[in-house]
């Protein structure tokens, strides 16, 4: 039997000490339960404990090969004397005998989940055989070329919700700790990891079973594997499923099998179709091919549009013009009316008297099989929709700056460039030679800035302030004299107007002014500022960006200001019909807008581009400038929007225009334009120009409509709200006309004391006003946690190499013994080597040696573990763990001398009596390899110390009975085993895995223990 | 679709759809995408999974990998054997994982693995020298590529240990909304 030999253990680098110890526990477990569900939960127990310590790993490729199973040799050398409990070797081998096994190991903890750490072992392991047979056979016989993948799986990468990344992380860390295992070495760590990737396999099995279908399509298609391990998760997943649903009720589960299959296939044609009907997916393809998602996010933007436009055409054609065209399908044009052609551009005439406009609505209520109520469609379709666009603006603005804005960070400036800048999608050759090209220019910029950071005098910065100033002043008053001057055009153009019915082409013409000026400066005045924009000298590119992007929106803005409140005051007192007629100067604002736009793209596109590659090459072809055709898109949808109400049609006009003006964009863009040069970052941007559409122009324009409806006068004579004192009266009207039917109580309840109820708006905007403010505050405060956390990651890599430093150190101060170990232990190597004779003690003694091999790899190469968020925790249970042990040590120590003979315990115990005089030499070196325990800077807790001094009685009781009975030592170990099972048990709990702030805590204070026991050991 | 059902069966195609984010009809435009590249490789009869692979040569043609100055390492990653040989199935994963449809977590992974050019599952300086000479032609000098690589590192790396781990890749990431999109 073995005795606990003692052997120096000076100097024993701690990550040998680890896999020693794990290696250990797994033997002790064994050996007390003969229980392989016992050993294989122990595996993961302390594994994910450990995350960080990661003893296990192996070449990729090595875990494909066949090795010979150390638990199985292993078994019948250590326990002989138990031979009745001894499983026959026979029936475990090769790869067979690890994927028999490992089903007892994860129907364990079947339904606990992969975070279920602190589990009870004891428990989980008395349970462990009896299920482990069924199941096994349920589901894994079913698929036997299932083992053979499960044995060449690359990466343990396990993973499904919110455990992707840990998972992902850990699996890395694993494989890459040791990539350069030395191959002798390799067995018991490629058994090792192997049976945890299983383990952890299938727990993600579990996991995946657990999911509804949907779910579980979804996660494994989120695998991070390859296809044929996703391929063989998903057999086990459904081999699973299958299996327990035959043990149920086979036929329902049959049928439900087949409807589920059916329903699955169904939803993959729905999902196939929807892609074919995708606008435009070709197209934006290419784009993106060619110049980079920067320029696609123009085109996302435009399709966008498009939709919103598509979608208030579909609900104002259905709810207003068509009951309207059922009722009356002639438009009431006067008999001396004809079309001349020029309405399409002036949208007068004619036009006038189709449902294009307000006026051509009538106010009746429609008497066909259903009472149709035009006033009230009118209204309701209106607000709806506004409601409808709001509320879309407001959740797509919240998502895009909740995914683009509030988690960007501009520190990481360079990374960012080397490493996410790159734009996968980019195909075409020439686009990938402009983007190398521009990444070394911003690249060398960012350098040169860096290293020559001049401190600016004061006169240049006085200079730059007053540049600034300059082309900020003369910019807003560009902008504002534009809005005068639109204004004064149209007071001019008003007086000319009459409100005749019959107009002649010259008069007709003359509308045509106010939208030409208008879109012109619209043209113009923006060419203006990006002039300014090369003066000025600002620091980066985003806020030269934002400078023009805001001028742009100021001028825009005062344009349209100033032209709402023409419309309000003067053409709403005026003009008998006044919303026909805004509706008609919108219609032509539209229309030219739309012209300008094509102007636009011709001359700053075509023509640069002309110039460019002709005349002067210098300049260069002209770029696709995507804030400047965003801010047109914006304008546009803006005319849209207000025009809503007047022309209820407009949306179809809209659809035309920028379908058009898609592929005109299109075409422009590939014929004259070469990829941007800076890209900047292009989501941000995207965040940027939603919230422009929302907050100034999206308000404005249904602040506008809501100021008409609530407080302007309907014209007398034409449209819907006719003869009433406001267009909201409708619904006043509606509720007194209510009031009449019973059942109908509820509704005019509502109306009196939601809607018009003062308290109740009041009531509400304290309410949001409560929210904002706990959700500001909630904010603030992740804000400082997510400070805090990443000041804890940097402080726990320091402690990190603190630590490591500290054990190299004390490694390197003693050099002999080490050696003279390593000595020995080559010895042993060889010995097993040639003898064939894997038993656990060679194993455990090649991991080590290995471990250490890898320790001064390190040291040479003067890199330290990777981190983790749990270094701390996991490298005091590490230290803990090579407490321990160097108690196994002792045991394990004895044997090589003596197990090139014999693989029976007995006779290796025969042998140790008959040696044990020679422990005096041992056991002489033990006190040293105690005391250097401390100053190794190890037993950072008070765990730790409990360890040691349970370590040291034990080892008391291992001397006095060395010389007498084997039992007796065999006793003390189990004594000392169960101990170990309930310190393991414990410790889980008291390391718990998400740190928080207590782990922090704890690495401070094993840092300063360690830091005085280092002193003391001195 | 009579004759494209021999070319898979049905549990086939749905392994496919489950274990990728492509529809039938695109993993069968991908099949004869793959094809195309040798016919005289490629069985039009996959429903006893012939063991076929293309070489890099063959795959780094393609046009959406042609000018990718990533595309060697892009093979290699989706490779089975890592030498950029691929399998019909490492192709409908390569070109799984790059459509806009994967999430960006498994994006950032393999976009970590494509940057990890030693496979030691850390981006170190080597690897950084590596992207920067892949991104701009070699037109650094050897000293502007030291300092760009410092820099990274010096913003990147959360834990000081002089290298960027997956956890540091992904902070990064998550800080970079324009990654991959």
């Amino acid at each position: 039997m073995v005795q606990p030999a003692v052997i120096a253990t000076d100097a024993l680098p701690p990550l040998p000490a680890i896999i020693i110890i794990y290696i250990g526990t797994v033997f002790h477990h064994y050996n007390q339960q003969n229980n392989f569900a016992q050993c294989y939960w122990n595996w993961t127990l302390q594994t994910r404990a450990t995350q960080t310590s990661s003893l296990e790993t192996l070449e990729i490729d090595r875990r494909k090969t066949h090795h010979t199973n150390p638990y199985a040799m292993e078994n019948p050398a250590w326990h002989d004397d138990r031979a009745g409990q001894r499983h026959p070797p026979g029936g475990h081998s090769g790869t067979d005998d690890a994927t028999g096994r490992v089903p007892g190991g994860w129907q364990d903890q079947s339904w606990r989940g992969t975070e279920s750490i602190p589990m009870d072992p004891m428990s989980a392991g008395a349970e462990g055989p009896s299920r482990q047979h069924d199941l096994i056979h349920s589901t894994f016989q079913n698929h036997p070329d299932s083992h053979e993948r499960s044995s060449s799986t690359q990466l343990p990468s396990l993973i499904s919700g919110n455990t992707t990344l840990r998972w992902r992380g850990v699996a890395m860390r694993r494989i890459s700790l040791f990539p350069n295992a030395d191959p002798s070495c390799v067995e018991l760590t490629e058994e090792a990891i192997r049976n945890e990737m299983e383990n952890e396999e299938q727990d993600l099995v579990k996991e995946l079973v657990a999911l509804s279908t949907r779910e579980r399509i979804r996660a494994i298609q989120d695998l991070p594997m390859s296809f044929g391990e996703k391929k063989h998760i998903r057999s086990q997943v459904l081999a699973f499923k299958s299996s327990t649903k035959s043990q149920q009720f086979t036929c329902f589960a049959d049928c439900s099998e087949n409807m589920s299959l059916t329903f699955r296939r169904c939803g993959y044609s729905v999902k196939s179709a929807r892609q074919t009907l995708q606008l435009w997916q070709g197209i934006m393809k290419e784009i993106s091919g060619k110049f980079g998602t920067s320029v696609l996010s123009y085109f996302l933007f435009l399709k966008w549009l498009l939709m919103f436009n598509i979608f208030s055409f579909l609900i104002n054609f259905g709810f207003i013009t068509i009951p309207l065209l059922v009722y009356d399908v002639s438009p009431n044009v006067p008999p001396n009316m004809s079309f001349r052609g020029l309405e399409i551009l002036t949208g007068v005439g004619y036009f006038n008297y189709t449902v294009m406009y307000y006026g051509g609505y009538s106010n009746e209520t429609i008497v066909g099989q259903v009472e149709y109520n035009m006033q009230l469609a009118y209204f309701f379709t209106i607000a709806v929709y506004m409601v409808l666009c709001g509320i879309v603006l407001i959740f797509s603005m919240a998502i895009s700056f909740k995914e683009n804005y509030v988690l960007a960070d501009a520190a990481s400036e360079s990374a960012w460039q080397l490493l996410c800048s790159w734009d996968f999608s980019i195909t075409s050759e020439r686009a990938v030679r402009l983007r190398k090209n521009n990444l070394r220019v911003q690249l060398k910029e960012s350098l040169s800035e860096k290293t020559q950071r001049t401190r600016l005098t004061l006169s240049v910065k006085l200079k730059h302030f007053g540049v600034y100033l300059g082309s900020w002043l003369l910019s807003t008053s560009l902008a504002l004299g534009c809005g005068a001057s639109i204004y004064y055009l149209c007071l001019y153009e008003q007086q000319k107007t009459t409100d005749t019915e019959n107009w002649t082409l010259l008069q007709e013409a003359e509308t045509l002014l106010v939208p030409f000026v208008v879109s012109l400066m619209n043209l113009v005045v923006p060419l203006f500022y990006s002039l300014f924009n090369k003066f000025e000298h600002y620091s980066s590119h985003r806020r030269q960006i934002y400078a023009l992007v805001v001028r742009n929106v100021f001028l825009k803005m005062s344009i349209l200001g100033v032209l709402c409140y023409y419309w309000m005051n003067v053409v709403a007192k005026k003009f008998s019909c006044w919303e026909s007629m805004v509706g008609q100067a919108l219609y032509r604002l539209v229309i030219f807008d739309f012209f300008f736009l094509m102007l636009g793209s011709f001359f700053g596109e075509f023509l640069s581009n002309v110039i460019g590659t002709r005349l002067l090459p210098r300049i260069g072809v002209p770029e696709f400038d995507v804030a400047r055709n965003v801010l047109e898109l914006i304008y546009a949808q803006t005319l849209a929007w207000i025009g809503i109400y007047f022309s209820p049609l407009l949306p179809a006009i809209q659809i035309i225009k920028f379908f058009i003006l898609f592929y005109l964009k299109k075409v422009s863009l590939t014929q004259n334009c070469q990829p941007p040069r800076r890209t900047g970052r292009a989501a941000q941007m995207q965040t940027i120009f939603i919230a422009l559409l929302f907050f100034p122009f999206f308000v404005g324009a249904l602040s506008m409509v809501a100021y008409i409806s609530w407080s302007l006068t309907p014209s007398e004579r034409c449209g819907p709200f006719r003869g009433l004192s406001n267009s909201f009266s409708v619904v006043i009207v509606w509720i007194h006309h209510l009031e009449g039917i019973p059942g109908s109580q509820w509704v005019i309840w509502i109306y009196r004391h939601v809607i018009r109820s003062e308290i109740f708006y009041f009531i509400i905007t304290l309410i949001i006003l409560i929210i904002i403010y706990i959700f500001w505050q909630v904010t603030r405060g992740r804000k400082e946690l997510i400070a805090l956390l990443r000041q804890q990651i940097v402080n726990e890599g320091k402690d990190k190499t603190f630590l490591l430093d500290k054990l190299q150190n004390l490694q390197k101060s003693k050099p002999k013994k080490p050696s003279k170990q390593m000595n020995q232990k080559k010895h042993t190597k060889h010995s097993s080597g040639s003898q064939s004779n894997s038993s656990a003690v060679a194993q455990v003694l090649l991991a080590r040696q290995q471990f250490e091999g890898d320790e001064e790899r390190r040291d040479v190469g003067g890199v330290p573990v990777p981190a983790d968020i749990s270094t701390s925790s996991a490298l005091i249970q590490a230290l803990m763990a090579r407490q321990r042990a160097e108690d196994l040590d002792e045991n394990v120590y004895q044997k090589p001398d003596n197990n090139t003979s014999s693989s029976s315990t007995f006779a290796q115990a025969m042998h140790d009596r008959e040696r044990a005089k020679s422990h005096g030499r041992d056991d002489h070196y033990t006190p040293s390899g105690f005391s250097e325990n401390p100053t190794n800077g190890s037993s950072a807790l008070l765990q730790a110390m409990q360890a040691r001094q349970r370590a040291e009685q034990d080892r008391g009781d291992y001397a006095h009975d060395l010389p007498s009975s084997v039992s007796g030592v065999m006793q003390a170990k189990q004594r000392a085993e169960e101990e170990d099972g309930i310190q393991w048990t414990a410790a889980p709990s008291l390391n718990p895995a998400p740190p928080g702030s207590s782990a922090l805590i704890q690495a401070m204070l094993a840092r300063q223990q360690a830091q005085n026991e280092f002193d003391d050991g001195y | 679709m009579g004759n494209k059902q021999t070319i898979f069966t049905a549990q086939q195609l749905d392994a496919y759809q489950d274990c990728t984010y492509f529809t039938r009809k695109e993993i069968l435009r991908l099949f004869y995408r793959y094809r195309d590249l040798a016919p005289q490789l490629v069985p039009l009869d996959y429903t006893n999974h012939p063991d076929v692979k293309l070489p890099y040569e063959l795959i780094g043609s393609m046009p959406e990998l042609k000018d990718n100055p990533f595309r060697q390492r892009i093979a290699e990653v989706f490779s089975e054997d890592g030498e950029g040989n691929m399998t019909l199935d490492d192709f409908l994963d390569m070109f799984s994982v790059l459509s806009e449809m994967a999430p960006r977590d498994l994006k950032a992974y393999y976009a970590f693995k494509i940057y990890d050019f030693n496979n030691d599952d850390f981006i170190c300086k080597s690897d950084l020298e590596k992207t920067l000479n892949k991104l701009t032609r070699n037109e650094l000098t050897e000293d502007e590529v030291r300092m760009v690589c410092e820099k990274v590192i010096d913003e990147a790396d959360l834990d000081n240990d002089g290298r960027l781990s997956l956890e540091d890749f992904q902070h990064m990431i998550v800080r970079a909304p324009d990654f991959l999109r």
